[in-house]
């Protein structure tokens, strides 16, 4: 199966048609757990991104000795490599960034949507379309992720990148994990209903 | 059979190579991590006592590190402090009823002691075989002009997920000077913010007397309270108000009372031990007549 798509179309797949977090509804638990505020989102956001990419591009180039019935080890461990690294840098170079960050960076890990990525495109693909691929789904989780942040950081705490914005705190529940689930679900709707209404004025429906 | 073989065969290589590429990332990495780490340890000392890059600390300020192990064998149990004396540091092990087991030199050099598996081997011969040390925690005591003028404290306590690692700095009366947060897991949001101003600074100012029966209390922080206590307003009129809310219990944080009871009580009893430690050691010290550096 080639890919017969652009980059630039790659790209816009991952960030709307297939976007990760409200179309595929994959790493939910991340995305409900740590996007609390835009700032947190946002970091996680990259370091999936970085992730995402290296682990694609890695796997695209290996693909022809990659055995396939231990290719889920195999992706496991590419990952895991990646994510190792990653931490490594973040804690040598950005301190007070990681500092916040905390574990979360270590979850990468288990994060569904990388090891999908692999095992749908990057293990049949050019290690060219495995780049595009790869930053447009980690594009898409961090668009995902910033704008969960933005909604729960507002909702949550009455602020916006930290700064107070309403003066009062509207609703703590959005803070919590469970209201993830809420925010998640009410942007599902929102973007469907985005979607719908773009193919109506286009008559396609 | 040939399939086990290439599976074998490739997991291996696969492993060999992510190992090389994650080794070779620690070792580019860990020598500016271990540099931050210190920076960061000796910025968050400063900012503790009112110093920081734009003011810095005067020439005549000195921080002593001082160490406390735990020394035990089949029958007994004692306190064993490592210090920094007038020449080099020495060990000196008490027992539980504050009287002096043993005085010896330590042979250790300045640099060396803060490397905690250096310091770890020199008071493990020390203290001899069949003993087992076990390092407690590390005090830094601050001198000016051969004056104490504060307690730098480490510590340790269980917050609502997993441990919460401080540091605290009192005044020669154990009245608090400052807190820092420097380590935690609690909730993004809610418990995470422990670490913010408006609820690290509540403890600042408060004297051992206060702190003996501090509370925490669930009532919303007052206003103006949170901007002096963030430092969002002029230091005159900050001092005012903190003045005017000096004797309050601490307010917990929103959503996140059980962790503020936790910080209350792990800086409490971390203050109350540190007391009556270095109670019994100033005894033992002035009744030894040694010398220390502080």
């Amino acid at each position: 199966m080639a890919n017969d798509k652009t980059s630039m179309q790659l790209i816009a797949r991952g960030i709307l048609s297939e976007n990760p977090i409200f179309k595929l509804a994959l790493s939910m638990c991340p995305a409900v757990g740590i996007s609390t505020t835009v700032i947190n989102g946002l970091m996680l956001g990259i370091a999936v991104l970085f992730v995402q990419v290296f682990s694609s591009v890695t796997i695209s180039l290996f693909k022809n000795k990659i055995h396939p019935r231990i290719r889920i080890p195999t992706y496991t461990l590419t990952i895991a490599t990646w994510v190792t690294v990653i931490d490594l840098a973040l804690a040598a170079y950005l301190p007070d960034a990681y500092a916040r960050m905390g574990i979360f960076v270590k979850l990468i890990v288990a994060f569904a949507i990388i090891t999908m990525r692999l095992e749908m495109f990057a293990c049949k693909e050019s290690a060219n379309d495995s780049f595009w691929d790869g930053l447009g789904m980690g594009l898409g989780f961090l668009v995902g992720m910033v704008v969960i942040g933005f909604v729960r950081e507002l909702l949550g705490s009455g602020a916006i990148l930290g700064y107070d914005v309403l003066g009062f705190k509207p609703l703590l529940f959005f803070i919590l994990p469970s209201a993830g689930f809420f925010v998640v679900g009410l942007m599902m709707a929102f973007f469907n209903w985005i979607e719908l209404a773009y193919k109506r004025t286009k008559g396609k429906i | 059979m040939k399939d086990i073989l290439t599976i074998i065969f490739r997991l291996t290589i696969t492993c060999i190579l992510a190992a090389t590429v994650m080794g070779s990332a620690f070792i580019i990495t860990n020598k500016a991590k271990k540099h931050n780490e210190h920076v960061n340890e000796q910025k968050v000392r400063y900012s503790l006592l009112g110093y920081s890059a734009a003011k810095p600390i005067p020439e005549s300020m000195a921080l002593h590190e001082m160490y406390r192990y735990v020394v035990t064998d089949k029958e007994s149990q004692a306190i064993g402090y490592l210090l920094p004396g007038k020449e080099g540091f020495f060990f000196l092990t008490l027992d539980m009823e504050g009287k002096v087991i043993a005085n010896k030199p330590a042979d250790i050099a300045e640099s060396a002691v803060l490397e905690k598996d250096l310091r770890d081997k020199v008071v493990q011969e020390i203290a001899g075989a069949g003993k087992s040390v076990t390092f407690a925690d590390q005090t830094i005591i601050v001198t000016n002009n051969g004056q104490r003028v504060a307690y730098l404290l480490d510590g340790k306590f269980t917050g609502f997920k997993t441990f919460i690692g401080v540091m605290l700095a009192v005044d020669p009366k154990f009245s608090i000077l400052g807190l820092e947060i420097l380590e935690h897991e609690e909730d993004p949001g809610l418990g995470a913010e422990i670490e913010r101003d408006y609820f690290r600074n509540q403890f600042k100012g408060k004297t051992f007397d206060q702190l003996k029966d501090l509370d925490v209390v669930k009532e919303p922080l007052p206003d103006e309270y949170f901007q002096a206590l963030e430092g969002n307003i002029a230091a005159a009129d900050a001092a005012k108000i903190l003045a005017q809310y000096g004797d309050r219990d601490i307010y917990a944080l929103t959503g996140a009372t059980i962790s503020s009871r936790y910080v209350n009580t792990g800086v409490k009893s971390i203050v109350k031990k540190f007391a009556y430690r270095l109670n019994i050691l100033d005894t033992a010290l002035a009744e030894q007549k040694i010398t220390a550096a502080f």
